[in-house]
């Protein structure tokens, strides 16, 4: 099988798959524009952004997910119904980490363009909001209130119209 | 160290490599931020406590001081929120400032579904919404919010220009006061549905043909004061149709859907459920005129004969569903020129078409090879030879996945037998086929694990006077009764 190296941002390098680093479309992108040679043994790929710690998680999911199909660009955005209910169980466990890593995660799978994993972790902070009080989302995520208490009571009034009555 | 401000993450959609070189000032941030969460990992452990209310069995414990806002650029927060529905949107508005700008982005705002509120939908929501997304919203439904009335409606329309698709099912107050602003404001409208709000008349439709030329989708259903004057001037204005519903508006006529043939040449989607007055010659017409029809549904027009299945073969060989229910004039001969024209037909109801017999099946198993789902309920004259030909036929093996064969009295534990070759067969109904064995359906179910059967049975003969005090299916007790007479001069005979 077909290997490729990748050199995080703290110089470790993680050598791995070739169809698995492919799930990301930046690594795509630099091979097929830069003309990297798939074949040659000592060619390494540098991904500055991305440091050792991610890089591990970002490639353990990806060999997870290598033969999942292809979503189609068609699906995009606008007509998809938003679901964050439909989280597989391994996704689910994969994402059992500190707010840090997963904020992280969510950097690299931008930055490196992997479609899967960039939805799934958005949907895992969408998770930890729904269903939340504002009060309880600012726990969560150790945010300042920074309204007055004039503004909050006006932004209240504002937002409150679809809450049970 | 976690100081550092939100202007250094430029990594947003820094996806292509075109754009690496900029990022290069990007490394020592990051190599920054890599000693970060590995000191968070402890901060966050200390924090635990505090957040451990809020924690729903997740390792997700909160980290430094808002890290979310200060580590994720805009748009992927953007894209988070993108996530969620209006309630948590607009709680997250009443976070903190900077939430409260993200939760508002219009971009969050362009499609809103109330239907989960319903009742509590009134004006000032509307008036609300209206203002919060002005321009940005393209999607609304409102379906089942019966407490919105015209002057909402007026609100939305002088407020949200660009709306696109508006659903107002059910919203049975509103009149056609309500879609004379829509048509004034709102020219990008390409879906409406306006299904049982029963107060909209003829002056709607006008309305709609003068401002909104660019609708694909208009659902009437139901609305019964609309008449072919209404249907006329709506197509000559909106010539663009792709898809047309008027179930049950009986007023829908044949010179009504002549007006369609005529204007909408690219109606793909056309169901006419019970507008009962309509006749073959009218069909013929849209068959001919709009080439890309691809589903139909006639059900309850009783009026109609073969004529329509033949122009429907001639013309329109892509047809893929067809809804005939209760269409009793129905014959072999209608079905025989579908089955050799329209290959790609996947969907069929023929409920009560009951004058339709095995050589229908016949010409549906060589003519059809993708037919998935087939109703022949009440289709009495229907036998086990029938389904044989069904499931020796090119849907049988891969495409066909429900066959619905309630109260077809004649077909027998032959007819599973024959279903055996249907691999993909997902669902069967058999509700009151009275000569279908338990011991049937336990073998087919051998052979398909995952099959759904629906089936009927009483309790294996009962003495009479039992049957006369439990609760059982009265059209079963006839049934019985009769078979038991049948057996008794049967073994007469013998």
């Amino acid at each position: 099988m077909q290997t490729i190296k990748l050199q995080s941002s703290d110089n470790e390098i993680f050598e791995c798959d070739l169809a698995v680093a492919k799930c990301s479309a930046t690594i795509r992108t630099m091979l097929e524009d830069l003309g990297i040679d798939e074949n040659s043994e000592d060619e390494v790929v540098p991904l500055p952004n991305v440091n050792s710690a991610i890089l591990r998680k970002v490639i353990q999911f990806c060999t997870y997910h290598k033969d999942d199909p292809v979503p189609s660009s068609t699906d995009d955005d606008e007509n998809k119904e938003k679901r964050t209910d439909d989280i597989t169980s391994w996704d689910a466990d994969f994402l059992k980490v500190d707010q840090g890593t997963l904020f992280e995660l969510i950097l690299a799978a931008n930055y490196l363009d992997i479609r899967s994993l960039l939805d799934v972790t958005c949907k895992t902070v969408a998770n930890m909001i729904k269903g939340k009080t504002p009060d309880e989302i600012r726990k969560t995520f150790n945010i300042k209130n920074d309204f007055t208490p004039a503004e909050e009571e006006q932004v209240r009034k504002e937002n409150t119209w679809c809450e049970e009555k | 160290m976690m100081n550092y401000n939100t202007n250094q993450l430029q990594i947003r959609n820094n996806n292509k490599y075109e754009n690496f070189p900029q990022s290069h000032q990007l490394i020592t941030t990051l190599n920054g931020s890599v000693a970060t969460s590995q000191t968070l990992t402890t901060t966050a452990t200390f924090n635990n406590n505090i957040n451990s209310s809020a924690s729903n069995g997740n390792a997700n414990v909160a980290g430094s001081e808002d890290e979310i806002s200060k580590k994720l650029p805009k748009e992927i927060l953007l894209r988070i929120l993108s996530y969620l529905d209006v309630v948590s949107l607009c709680r997250c508005a009443q976070v903190s400032k900077y939430w409260n700008i993200l939760a508002l982005d219009g971009s969050n705002w362009q499609k809103i579904d109330l239907f989960y509120f319903q009742m509590d939908i009134e004006g000032p929501v509307i008036e609300n919404i209206s203002q919060r997304c002005g321009g940005f919203l393209k999607y609304l439904s409102l379906k089942g919010c019966q407490s919105v009335g015209d002057q909402s409606i007026r609100t939305l329309a002088q407020h949200c220009h660009n709306i696109e698709h508006l659903d107002l099912t059910e919203c049975k107050k509103i009149t056609d006061a309500a879609i004379d602003p829509l048509s004034k404001h709102c020219p990008k409208l390409t879906a409406i549905s306006l299904e049982s709000c029963s107060l909209i008349t003829d002056l709607s439709m006008k309305a709609l043909s003068d401002g909104c030329p660019n609708i694909l989708e208009i659902n009437i259903s139901w609305c019964h004061l609309i008449s072919e004057n209404g249907i006329e001037a709506l197509a000559r204005g909106c010539n663009k149709i792709k898809k047309f519903s008027s179930k049950g508006c009986k007023k829908v006529n044949d010179p009504a859907l002549n007006a369609l043939a005529n204007f909408c040449p690219k109606i793909e989607i056309l169901n006419l459920h019970s507008c009962d007055t309509l006749t073959d010659s009218s069909v013929r017409n849209i068959t001919m005129n709009c080439p890309n029809l691809r589903q139909m549904c006639v059900s309850k027009c009783a009026d109609l004969s073969d004529q329509t299945l033949v122009c429907l073969a001639n013309n329109n060989p892509f047809l893929s569903t067809l809804e005939v229910a209760g269409c009793h004039q129905f014959t072999d001969l209608g079905f025989q020129a579908l089955g050799k024209n329209c290959k790609y037909l996947e969907r069929m109801d023929l409920e009560e078409c009951s004058q339709i017999t095995d050589v229908t099946l016949a010409h549906l198993a060589t003519g059809c090879p993708s037919l998935e789902k087939l109703t022949l309920s009440h289709c009495e004259l229907i036998t086990d030879d029938g389904i044989r030909q069904l499931a020796a036929g090119s849907c049988a093996a891969e495409s066909l996945s429900v066959l619905e064969l309630d109260n077809c009295p004649l077909i027998t534990d032959a007819t599973l037998e024959h279903l055996t070759s249907c691999h993909n067969l997902q669902r069967i109904e058999l509700y009151d086929c009275q000569l279908i064995s338990r011991n049937a359906i336990r073998k087919l179910r051998t052979v398909l694990p995952n099959i759904k059967v629906h089936a009927y049975f009483a309790p294996v003969t009962p003495p009479v006077g039992i049957i006369a005090g439990m609760f059982v299916n009265p059209r079963y007790i006839d049934v019985f009764i009769q078979s038991t007479i049948d057996i008794t001069e049967f073994s007469e005979d013998l």
